[in-house]
């Protein structure tokens, strides 16, 4: 017969708390339950759409492959912590930092912006290759392209983005020319930077990628603005002079070929009159050659009086003079009006004789 | 009775042992996150250090202690500092530096758990800097001269110079330094403001004189260009005067040919038509006609 043995010291003394703890499971137990149930799945987490989670399993990397480390948007199990710990990183949204390390801020609102110098430490600016001075005003946009090296190794992302940006654009700009970079060769200069700069962000296993870079102000400082205003100014009159004299070569070439052609276009209508004259002229001609043929002697009297008829209708004035004594005149005196004096006998002289 | 009795049993059991076992679990498990590391001192002397992520192990406090250090790369800027090129050139220079605990050991060492690595890094990175820039000249850093530059050799014997020490000294490792910005004394500023306003009149002047040039000869051609238009026109113009000239004397030629006394005759009667006008004076014989035929008649 098994005899009920005397209660020890420890179980008098736990007796009070395992009564509570019975009375408590009795009150209280499906509420444990629950409450059992919702630390159990405290680790279902929703990875949304722009993101990618990853889970550190006893502090570390679940997953051999990155593939397998990173899970895509949708519902995330894991066990609850402090077993497993999700870390959601936003890799497909786009974010922007303003790089103002090469701006032209000045130290205070009381500084002339026309002073002819610049402090390197609170005003912002890169020395170009042919050694002038420009200020830059970027933007970067980026984002995560790595999501465990972004969260757990890589620098702080705008520290990063800041340096390596600004090192990227002195470096490029340390290679061109004021006048290059300030003209077509921005262009260029935004494509070598943004190349330096990812490189440099993969150097350093950032985690980054950098979507795009912009300078949204690219300028030579204030108190050389209206030097470079001068150069523009200049450029612009060069142009304007280029395009008059075009303008000019435009209007005096077809001036040209316009006068030209209907110069020709005179002298061929002309030509074709002169031809058609020849032949009406020919037409006579041989129409009269064919009278005269007929009847030679009273056609040409007929030409011959008609011609003296209108010749001597036509003269201004007519002088008669009588045929020469012997064949031959011997100071034979005529004055002719408005000629002074001409050849003829002093008894021929008849000034007062009305014209004919 | 006795299965009510059992299960409150268990029950106690059950919780007493969790309690337990969160206890010592807590007590002895270290837990290294990616990104970090652990280091363990037993009565304050370093241990070991827990680099690797997962779960590690210790004895309880107060005979294990452990710290975290944070592993992560962190960027670090170091001041402008003024300093010398080889060709004599001053220049304010600013470099950065990406650096990470690669000794944690000697980092805790150096700097203690709480770090402040980049006060310390400041001086070092410095001398490195005045030193290796020291060895090159101005157009080393800018250039429009592609052989001139050597921005990489310069940053790579920045990085032979400085990370041995960082990694030695202070259990740092530098992972990459760059030269962030090169400016000019604010003094050598002025200077190149002058040199600037210089090359600015020097190329509105270059631009005025070519554009009055190419204005000039774009005119020139042109008028070279109208001066050859003319004298084409004035070529054919020519031609067919000629032309016309020539067969206008053919017609006239075949015309005549046909009776040529005709023709002088023809045309001496038109010679005459076209001599006498209101202007002329014509002195005639009386017995030439038409007085002669008033002569006749008279006699008649």
């Amino acid at each position: 017969m098994r005899t009920r043995e005397r209660p020890s010291e420890i179980r008098r003394l736990a007796a009070p708390l395992a009564r509570g703890l019975d009375a408590a499971w009795q009150r209280m137990h499906w509420w444990v339950a629950a409450m059992i149930v919702l630390y159990a799945v405290s680790g279902t987490t929703i990875v949304k759409q722009d993101e990618v989670a990853v889970v550190l399993r006893w502090g570390k990397l679940a997953g051999a492959t990155p593939a397998l480390q990173e899970h895509g948007p949708g519902l995330l199990f894991s066990f609850p912590r402090p077993i497993d710990r999700v870390v959601r990183v936003p890799v497909k949204h786009v974010s922007e930092l303003i790089v103002g390390t090469l701006s032209a801020a000045l130290p205070d609102e009381d500084a002339d912006p026309y002073s002819g110098s610049l402090d390197p430490v609170n005003q912002g600016y890169a020395v170009t290759g042919d050694q002038n001075i420009v200020h830059a005003d970027i933007v970067a946009r980026y984002r995560v392209r790595d999501a465990a090296e972004w969260a757990f190794y890589g620098p702080v992302a705008n520290d990063v983005l800041r340096v390596e940006v600004t090192a990227a654009l002195v470096r490029s700009l340390g290679e061109m020319g004021v006048d290059r970079v300030l003209a077509e060769g921005r262009k260029d200069l935004i494509a070598i930077a943004t190349k330096r700069a990812q490189e440099g962000l993969d150097a350093c296993r950032s985690g980054l990628e950098l979507s795009s870079l912009e300078l949204t102000r690219l300028a030579p400082p204030v108190a050389l603005a209206p030097d470079f205003d001068a150069v523009q100014s200049a450029f612009i009159g060069a142009e304007t002079r280029r395009k008059d004299a075009q303008a000019y070569a435009a209007t005096i070439i077809p001036q040209a070929q316009a006068e030209t052609e209907a110069a020709t276009q005179g002298v061929r209508g002309a030509a074709e009159r002169d031809l058609a004259i020849a032949r009406g002229d020919a037409a006579t001609f041989l129409a009269l050659n064919r009278e005269y043929r007929a009847n030679p002697m009273v056609v040409g009297e007929r030409l011959y009086r008609d011609a003296v008829e209108r010749a001597l209708g036509r003269a201004g004035s007519i002088r008669w003079v009588p045929p020469p004594a012997g064949g031959r005149y011997n100071g034979f005196r005529i004055t002719v009006p408005g000629f002074g004096q001409a050849v003829g006998t002093p008894a021929a002289e008849d000034e007062d004789a009305p014209p004919r | 009775m006795d299965d009510s009795l059992n299960t409150q049993r268990w029950l106690r059991a059950g919780v007493g042992s969790l309690a337990l076992a969160a206890i010592v679990f807590y007590a002895t498990a270290v837990v290294v996150r990616e990104g970090e590391a652990v280091l363990v001192t037993r009565f304050g002397r370093p241990l070991r250090v827990a680099t690797e992520p997962g779960l590690h192990w210790k004895l309880p406090w107060p005979i294990d202690q452990g710290s975290l250090l944070d592993m992560r790369r962190r960027v670090y800027e170091t001041g402008h500092t003024e300093m010398l090129t080889r060709d004599k050139k001053n220049i304010i220079a600013r470099t950065f530096v990406v650096w990470q605990i690669g000794d944690p050991l000697a980092y805790v060492q150096a700097m203690g758990v709480g770090g402040g690595a980049e006060g310390k890094l400041d001086g070092l990175l410095t001398n490195a800097a005045i030193g290796t820039l020291g060895g090159h000249d101005l157009s080393a850093l800018v250039s429009t001269n592609a052989n001139d530059l050597q921005v990489d050799r310069i940053e790579s014997e920045l990085l032979a110079s400085a990370a041995p020490l960082a990694l030695h000294n202070y259990g740092v490792r530098i992972e990459q330094i760059r030269l962030e910005r090169i400016a000019l004394p604010e003094e050598n500023v002025r200077a190149v403001f002058d040199q600037m306003r210089a090359e600015r009149r020097q190329f509105a002047a270059k631009f005025e004189a070519e554009g009055e040039k190419e204005a000039s000869a774009i005119r020139s051609e042109a008028e070279l260009e109208a001066a050859r238009i003319r004298a084409k026109g004035a070529e054919e113009q020519a031609r067919i005067r000629g032309k016309s000239a020539a067969e206008v004397a053919k017609t006239y030629a075949d015309a005549h040919r046909v009776n040529p006394e005709l023709y002088r005759f023809t045309r001496s009667l038109e010679a005459l038509d076209k001599l006498v006008t209101g202007n002329t004076s014509l002195i005639l014989r009386t017995d030439s006609e038409p007085f002669s035929l008033l002569q006749g008649r008279t006699k008649q």
